[in-house]
């Protein structure tokens, strides 16, 4: 195996992986476990097939796809409907698969309750006029994770995801995303309220075909020795005109020892495009926190609307009721923990 | 009702308010005028606790009990109320739920019971209908993409829910157009109470057209250099700050 990428790496300059795990432990890791917690609808479940896709990913899944022995496949058939709960249970080098076929549409739920280290690697394939909203809620943790997602979506197929990580000793989660035929469309957002632990989200989105859509909205609250990071890069291939891009990540840093990296990237090599990034890091605002102090809010109660207020707009990008009010929940209780 | 002795306040460690006294009594209402730069605003700052406006002499009274002791959220529940100059735009509250949080925070540091959001929504619906604020408003963020009449009628609504019994209106006519003005200024008067004292902080003697105060100060680089009942605004009005305070001197 090779060293691990460090922060001399470029794409790992704020997720030193060297140096928050023992190469040997990454070596000697077994494959992770799945478990399934629900599904409805004509969800197909199964162990991974022989001969897998296999998407551009960066290179820690690499090593998640030489050592993983098994994994779990779900499939939805044409013009289906399904729900899915998977649960990574136990740590490791793991890989899934998710298809999505022609016309289906699947809400993929994800939570991680992996152990010290996991090391996973995700093909998604959203087919023609698919659909796939996918929540992925990891709990605060101390371990070493890195997972990353490969995903292609088809002609006028949707691929919406959203991200609650609640950070862990490193965390990373990579995201490449191929709009592949004409009029897909990938709708990222994700929050990271962050106390004391380090999350990094890396998306590379490539709008390869024309008249393709995509928004990212990612929102850090960081205290204590917290680290929050976006690196978010946005590829318009030659050709892929009509195409639309949308870029957002802010932070909110509650510590002068807390720290929030935001880099959007955007190539263009097409004509006829409309893209658009933005990035901003700043405290909570004195002014708004005496204005709402002076009508009565006490102190703690005032900051929690403001960071509530700062980081709503990216959890209400969530559709679903349901999963939103419990990715609420918790992004409550973490904010509270940041008082 | 409001006590201040001798009051020496700093912003930034330069003194502002260089030993102001005035004293407000309960159903009264006083206008300080004053020129820009004369310590107005510091002064409203320094009653509702703004962190930054720090009090380096005298003393600030407040039914008996000493203000300066006091964090802004302790004094709002206890009465204070400061109608703000620029009320700040906060994106991602909407203004009920501001209201409802900050009605229940007041109540609940004085041992009250919280108002459910059906008793919140018919407590406001019945001011803002006075103040002639839309409810389409109420469902904005807090004070985002308002004109400066609505916000204004919003921190009227907000003096209206809480009920203070000391209300500060800071500039509350800058930025009115007449009619804005009228209608914020009827709702202030139909706030005058017995057991409430208000104090208007302006420029200009137009807003005391419409609020007619029961004393005038005239506040001059940081002191009050005079007194008087309310004919000392149309005074001021036609002979200018200049005049005054040089026979003040």
């Amino acid at each position: 195996m090779n060293a691990l990428p460090n922060r001399r790496v470029e794409d790992w300059k704020y997720s030193d992986l060297r140096n928050a795990i023992d190469a040997e432990v990454v070596a000697s890791a077994p494959t992770a476990a799945w478990a399934i917690a629900s599904s409805a609808g004509a969800v197909d479940i199964a162990d991974l097939p022989a001969i897998m896709p296999r998407g551009e990913h960066g290179a820690m899944a690499e090593t998640a796809i030489a050592s993983a022995k098994a994994g779990p496949s779900v499939r939805l058939g044409k013009n289906e409907r399904g729900a899915a709960h998977l649960h990574l249970t136990e740590g490791g080098h793991g890989r899934a698969l998710i298809v999505v076929e022609d016309g289906a549409s699947l809400a993929l739920q994800e939570t991680v309750l992996a152990g010290s280290f996991a090391n996973v690697a995700v093909e998604i394939v959203v087919g023609r006029n698919a659909r796939l909203t996918h929540v992925r809620h990891a709990p605060r943790n101390d371990a070493v994770q890195v997972i990353d997602y490969s995903v292609r979506v088809a002609e006028g197929g949707v691929y919406r995801a959203h991200f609650a990580d609640f950070g862990g000793k490193l965390s990373r989660t990579e995201l490449h995303i191929a709009l592949d035929g004409e009029g897909a469309q990938t709708h990222l957002s994700g929050v990271g309220p962050l106390n004391d632990r380090h999350a990094d989200v890396t998306t590379h989105v490539t709008h390869a075909s024309g008249k393709t859509q995509s928004t990212q909205l990612f929102k850090y609250v960081a205290g204590g020795t917290a680290r929050g990071v976006y690196q978010g890069k946005v590829t318009v291939a030659a050709g892929a005109n009509g195409s639309d891009s949308r870029q957002t990540a802010k932070g909110l840093l509650l510590a002068d020892s807390a720290e929030i990296d935001l880099k959007p990237e955007l190539e263009i090599l097409a004509d006829d495009v409309k893209c658009a990034h933005g990035a901003a890091v700043g405290d909570l605002d004195a002014e708004s926190l005496f204005y709402l102090r002076s009508r009565g809010i006490p102190e703690n109660e005032a900051r929690a609307l403001l960071m509530r207020a700062f980081i709503g707009d990216a959890v209400d990008e969530i559709e679903d009721e349901a999963v939103r009010a419990s990715i609420w929940q918790a992004v409550d209780a973490a904010l509270e923990g940041l008082l | 009702m409001l006590e201040i002795k001798n009051l020496h306040a700093t912003v930034d460690g330069k003194e502002i308010l260089k030993g102001l006294t005035l004293s407000v009594g309960a159903g009264e209402v006083h206008a300080i005028m004053g020129p820009n730069g004369s310590g107005k605003s510091t002064l409203s700052y320094v009653l509702a606790g703004r962190a930054g406006y720090e009090v380096t002499g005298g003393s600030i009274i407040y039914k008996g009990e000493d203000l300066t002791a006091m964090s802004p959220d302790q004094r709002a529940a206890k009465g204070v109320f400061l109608a703000m100059q620029y009320p700040v735009e906060i994106p991602g509250v909407t203004t009920l739920t501001f209201l409802k949080t900050a009605l229940n925070a007041q109540r609940r540091a004085r041992g009250e019971k919280d108002v459910d959001a059906v008793g919140v929504l018919r407590l406001v619906r019945e001011k803002a209908k006075a103040l002639n604020v839309p409810e389409e408003m109420l469902k904005r963020a807090l004070n985002v993409g308002f004109s400066g009449g609505e916000k204004k009628r919003l921190e009227i609504l907000q003096m209206a829910l809480f009920q203070p019994a000391l209300a500060i209106l800071d500039e509350t006519d800058s930025g009115l157009d007449i009619d804005a003005l009228k209608l914020v200024a009827e709702g202030v008067n139909a706030l005058r109470a017995p057991d409430r004292a208000m104090l208007v902080i302006t420029h200009y003697q137009r807003l005391l057209n419409y609020i007619v105060p029961d004393r005038v100060h005239v506040l001059a680089k940081g002191r009050i250099v005079a007194e008087g009942g309310k004919e000392l605004a149309l005074k001021l009005e036609a002979q200018g700050y200049e005049q005054i305070i040089k026979d003040a001197a």
